[in-house]
C-alpha cells in the first residue's frame, strides 16, 4: 500500500492543444484541464491514493469515445477509464496521463425480455438496470454494495460482485458479449448473443481487465428471474469462531443461500449508531445476515434448515423478517456499513481477500490478533459464504504514526490469508492497491504471461497503465528464454 | 495459492521443449477417445496426459478439488461421491474423459441448463504455454479477481494455447433429492412448447432435454419424442416442479441412466454437430435441425430449451452423409461441429478475427500445439 501522495507529473503532451482538440469533439465544458477542476478526480472510493490527472474528458456518446481513443492513440498518450469512481482499489486513477470520464454513457440500448438479455452502455448505474427490468420480472443479479452509484462498465472492468454473487455468480457469469474500442481506436464485438459462440473466451479474458485492455462501448448482460419468495435471516452470536461454524455447515447441506454475510461487533456498533441503523443486536460478537430465495414450494424447509442450523451452532437469537421492509432495514445496515464507518475515523481502508471457507474461524481469530498487536481497530464485514474479507480499519491519515500502523496490520492480514490458501481480491481488483502483493501469489512466468495477454489488447500499454500487474515482471516475457534453442518457423 | 510450478508442469514443459528443438507439433491426448473430433490434427506427436493424474487437493468443507488435468472425471465422480459432493459437468462422451480435456473443449452436458459449463465451474488452472512458459490463472478459492483472467481463456481454447496440467473446480453439495421424469411431447412442436413453460416456471430444472422418438426409443423405450427432465432439492421442491410439469403431459418417472446413455450415445463415425440460436427461436432451431438431418431417419436430435441448442448425432453407415453436410453448410442457425469426417472440415475456423490470431501468436508463437484445431492455420 503507498499512502504517501506523489506530486503530479503531467506528461508533456497533455497540453493547451490537446484539450482544445479534445473538445472539439466532445464540446469545451466537458473537457477538464485546470489543477482545480481535476481534483474530484484525484482518488476513488478508497481514500488512500491521490493522483492528479493530466486531463479529464467525458465523452457523451459511443462515437465520441471512439473519437477520443483514436486521438489519444494519434498522440500514443495514456489513458484511464473511469466509470462512476467507486472502486476500492485505486484503479481509476490517471497521473499525469488523461483520465476518460465514462458516466455519460448511460442509455440501455435495449432489452429483450423473452431471452433475458439486456444492452447498455458503459455508464449505465447498476441499479438502474435492475429498475429498468423490473416490470419483466427481471433483475441484474451482480450487486456490489455500490450499487446505487457504480456502472456497468466499471463492473466489467472489475469484474464485480457482490452479496448475492454466492448463488448468483459474479459479474464474469453474466456478461454475454462485449463491444469494445481497443486503445488503438480498432473496434471489435466479443461473444455473441444468438447461439453458440467457439473460439477463444475474449469476452471471460476483458471482464476483470481493470481497463487495461480497452474501453466497453456496449455490454450484453443476462438477465436474472427475480425469485418468487425471498426470506431473510438474521442470526447474532455472542462468539465469532460460532457464527464461522455456521457458514460451514449450511454450505455443507447444498442449499445455496442466495447471501450470507458475517458482519462483527465492531461494525455492528458503527452501523447501529448512524443514520443507517438495522437493529442490529450491539451486545452480539458477530451477526449472520443470510437470505434464501427461489421457488415457494420447499423454500420454508430450507428456511427452516438455516435456522436450525444457526441455533444448533450457537445463534443468540435468529429473526426472520416478516416484511419487505424490515428485509431493506437489515440489508441496509450492511449495504451502508462502510458509509457508517464514515463517522468512526476519517479515513478508512478496505481488503478483499478471499480464503478457503473452512479458515474462516483460524482467520478471523488471526486477524484480530493482528490487529490487538499493531493497535488498530479492525472490523470485519463480509461475503462469509464465499469467505471473501471484507477487514477494514478506520483511522486518522493524519497521524502519521497510526497511518504506518494500519499499513503493517493490513500487510500482515493479506501475507495470513494468501498464507490460508486465499487470494489478495475476491471482487474489488488490484488496481494500484495490491499490485505489490501480486507476486505473493504469481510467479514471474505467470505475470509475465498476464503481461502478455494485455499487450494482446493493448501493445503501447497506453490504457490505465502501471495497474494489475507490477510493470518489472512485464519486462520479463521477451527476455525469458522460453525455448532452449531457437525453432524454425513454419 | 502455489507460485512454484508443480513436476506435471515441468514434465509437460520439457515435452514442449524437447519438440521446439526439432520443430515438431504435439498433440494432446487426454484419454484419446475423442481425438477424431473437431477439427483434423496431422502431422503431430501425441503429448499424452494419461500418466498426469490424481487429486492434488480436496477439502470437502470448502467445496473445492484440484487435480491434475488427465484425472478423469469417473475418479473425481467416486471421489466426491464419498462425501455426498459433485462436479456439476457431464460432457458429452463417457466419465473416462479427462477433466483437461473437458475443460479444453468447454464440454458440458445437460446439467448445463442449471450449473453452467467449464466455464462457470473453473477457479483456477495451471499451463504450459506452446513457448514453453509455466502459468497459472486463478487460485484455489471460490471467488478471485487477482489477475487477468487467464483461466477463461484456456477454457473452450482446445489446447491450442497452452497444455492445461492442473485445474481446480468449484464443487456442489447433493441435494436430498434428485429425481428424473420424462413426458411424452409432440415431435415438431414439443422443443418450443417446452422452452415456453420453462420460461413461466419459478425454478430451473437441473437438466431438460426434449429428444426426438429415436432418441427416446432408445434412452426410454418410448414411442415418440419426449421432454426429459432431471429436478434438484429438498424433497418438497422436487415433488412441487414435478407437479408443475404436468401442463406438458403425464408425467412419468425415468430412470436416470438416461442420462448416463444419452452421453455417450453416439456411434462410431457418426456426423455430429449443434445448432443454436436466441432461446426464443427454439421451435425455429428444431425445425432447422429436422430438415438438416431430412432422410436419416435413425439420426438422434436433442434439444436443450433454456438455452436454444439442438444437439444432432447423424450415424454415417446410412448414406445420407452428404446431404447433411450439405444442409449444415446452409444452415440458417449458428451451427458449431463437433465431429465430422476429415474432408468436410473447410473454412477459415474460429480463431480466424484478428485478435483471436494475435492471441495464439502469443500463447503459441510457433503453433506447437494441436495445430490446425479451431482452424488457426
Amino acid at each position: 500500500m503507498n499512502i504517501a501522495t506523489t506530486p503530479p507529473t503531467r506528461i508533456a503532451a497533455i497540453d493547451q492543444a490537446l484539450a482544445d482538440r479534445l473538445a472539439t469533439i466532445v464540446g469545451e465544458k466537458r473537457v477538464l484541464f485546470r489543477p482545480s477542476e481535476l481534483l474530484t478526480y484525484t482518488s476513488d472510493a478508497l481514500p488512500s491514493y491521490f493522483k492528479q490527472p493530466g486531463l479529464a474528458v467525458f465523452p457523451g456518446t459511443r462515437d465520441e469515445v471512439i473519437a477520443v481513443v483514436r486521438e489519444l492513440a494519434a498522440r500514443q498518450i495514456p489513458f484511464v477509464p473511469r466509470g462512476a469512481g467507486t472502486g476500492l482499489s485505486g484503479g481509476a486513477l490517471a497521473e499525469g496521463v488523461v483520465l476518460v470520464g465514462l458516466n455519460r454513457l448511460t442509455r440501455i440500448l435495449s432489452i429483450d425480455a423473452e431471452n433475458g438479455f439486456a444492452v447498455v452502455e458503459p455508464g449505465v448505474v447498476n441499479v438502474a438496470l435492475t429498475r429498468a427490468v423490473a416490470a419483466h420480472g427481471l433483475h441484474y443479479a451482480p450487486d456490489p454494495s455500490s450499487q446505487a452509484a457504480c456502472t456497468i462498465g466499471g463492473n466489467v472492468a472489475e469484474n464485480a460482485g457482490g452479496p448475492h454473487c454466492l448463488k448468483y455468480g459474479v459479474t464474469t457469469n453474466h456478461i454475454v458479449a462485449l463491444r469494445v474500442v481497443l486503445p488503438s481506436g480498432d473496434v471489435v464485438d466479443l461473444g455473441s448473443v444468438g447461439g453458440e459462440h467457439e473460439g477463444y473466451d475474449l469476452v471471460g479474458a476483458f471482464v476483470g481487465s481493470e481497463g487495461c485492455f480497452g474501453i466497453a462501448l456496449e455490454i450484453t448482460v443476462r438477465l436474472s428471474q427475480n425469485p418468487e419468495q425471498i426470506r431473510t435471516l438474521l442470526a447474532d452470536y455472542l462468539s465469532l469462531d460460532e457464527a464461522a461454524q455456521t457458514v460451514s455447515a449450511i454450505v455443507a447441506t447444498g442449499i445455496v443461500p442466495a447471501a450470507l454475510e458475517m458482519i462483527d461487533q465492531a461494525t455492528i456498533r458503527a452501523v447501529e449508531s448512524s443514520i443507517y441503523a438495522a437493529g442490529y443486536p450491539t451486545d452480539a460478537a458477530a451477526a449472520l445476515l443470510i437470505e434464501v430465495d427461489g421457488a415457494t414450494a420447499g423454500l420454508e424447509h430450507d428456511v427452516a434448515t438455516v435456522e436450525a442450523l444457526c441455533t444448533a451452532n450457537g445463534a443468540r437469537t435468529v429473526r426472520i423478517a416478516r416484511d419487505e421492509a424490515e428485509r431493506t432495514r437489515l440489508w441496509q445496515g450492511r449495504k451502508k456499513a462502510f458509509g457508517a464507518m464514515g463517522r468512526v475515523a476519517p479515513h478508512l481502508v478496505v481488503q478483499d481477500a478471499v480464503v478457503p471457507r473452512t479458515k474462516l474461524p483460524a482467520i478471523l481469530a488471526e486477524v484480530s490478533r493482528i490487529g490487538e498487536r499493531h493497535g488498530v481497530r479492525v472490523c470485519n464485514v463480509f461475503h462469509a459464504g464465499d469467505g471473501n474479507l471484507h477487514p477494514n480499519i478506520p483511522y486518522n491519515g493524519s497521524d502519521a504514526d497510526e497511518t504506518a500502523r494500519v499499513h503493517d496490520a493490513m500487510k500482515e492480514i493479506m501475507q495470513a490469508c494468501v498464507a490460508a490458501g486465499g487470494t489478495i481480491t475476491g471482487e474489488h481488483g488490484v488496481g494500484l492497491d495490491k499490485v505489490s502483493y501480486m507476486d505473493l501469489i504469481f510467479s514471474a512466468d505467470s505475470l509475465a504471461t498476464m503481461c502478455a495477454l494485455r499487450e494482446v489488447f493493448d501493445p503501447d500499454r497506453r490504457s490505465n497503465p502501471g495497474k494489475v500487474v507490477p510493470v518489472h515482471s512485464c519486462r520479463e516475457w521477451h527476455g525469458t528464454p522460453a525455448v532452449r534453442a531457437a525453432s524454425g518457423s513454419r | 495459492m502455489t507460485t512454484v510450478a508443480t513436476e506435471a508442469a515441468a514434465s509437460v514443459r520439457e515435452r514442449i521443449l524437447d519438440a521446439a528443438e526439432r520443430d515438431a507439433h504435439l498433440r494432446i491426448v487426454g484419454r484419446g477417445t475423442w481425438l477424431d473430433a473437431n477439427w483434423p490434427v496431422t502431422n503431430a506427436e501425441p503429448l499424452s496426459m494419461h500418466d498426469i493424474s490424481g487429486i492434488m487437493d480436496y477439502v470437502p468443507g470448502d467445496l473445492t478439488l484440484t487435480a491434475r488435468a488427465g484425472t478423469t472425471l469417473a475418479e473425481l465422480r467416486e471421489a466426491t461421491a464419498a462425501n455426498r459432493q459433485w462436479l456439476a459437468l457431464d460432457p458429452h462422451g463417457s466419465d473416462d474423459g479427462t477433466l483437461g480435456a473437458t475443460l479444453a473443449t468447454a464440454s458440458a452436458g445437460p446439467l448445463r441448463t442449471y450449473f453452467g459449463g467449464p466455464r462457470d465451474l473453473t477457479l483456477g488452472v495451471e499451463f504450459v504455454t506452446g513457448a514453453g512458459v509455466i502459468a497459472r490463472g486463478g487460485g484455489r478459492v471460490v471467488k478471485n479477481v487477482a489477475g487477468y483472467d487467464l483461466t477463461r481463456l484456456m477454457i473452450g481454447a482446445w489446447g491450442t494455447l497452452g497444455v492445461i496440467t492442473e485445474v481446480t473446480v468449484r464443487l456442489h453439495a447433493r441435494p436430498p433429492a434428485d429425481e428424473s421424469f420424462a413426458v411424452d411431447v409432440d415431435s415438431h412442436t414439443g422443443a418450443g412448447e417446452v422452452r415456453t413453460l420453462l420460461r413461466r416456471l419459478p425454478f430451473k430444472p437441473y437438466a431438460c432435454e426434449v429428444v426426438n422418438a429415436p432418441l427416446a426409443r432408445a434412452l426410454t423405450g418410448a414411442t415418440g419424442a419426449q421432454a426429459l427432465f432431471r429436478l434438484g432439492g429438498n424433497a418438497e421442491a422436487v415433488k412441487a416442479q414435478r407437479a408443475a410439469l404436468t401442463e406438458l403431459g403425464t408425467v412419468g418417472p425415468m430412470d436416470p441412466s438416461a442420462w448416463t446413455r444419452l452421453r455417450d450415445i453416439e456411434p462410431a463415425n457418426a456426423v455430429v454437430f449443434r445448432l443454436s440460436a436466441l432461446p426464443s427461436a427454439m421451435d425455429a432451431t428444431w425445425r432447422d435441425a429436422a430438415s438438416i438431418v431430412g432422410g436419416a431417419s435413425d439420426a438422434f436430435v436433442h434439444a436443450t430449451p433454456a438455452l436454444g441448442i439442438v444437439r444432432c448425432i447423424v450415424p454415417t453407415s446410412g448414406g445420407e452423409t452428404t446431404s447433411v453436410l450439405a444442409g449444415l453448410a446452409a444452415a440458417r442457425s449458428t451451427h458449431v461441429a463437433e465431429r465430422l469426417p476429415a474432408s468436410a472440415w473447410s473454412g477459415a475456423g474460429a480463431i480466424s478475427d484478428p485478435l483471436s490470431r494475435r492471441v495464439k501468436a502469443t500463447f503459441d508463437p510457433h503453433d506447437r500445439l494441436n495445430p490446425g484445431i479451431l482452424g488457426g492455420t
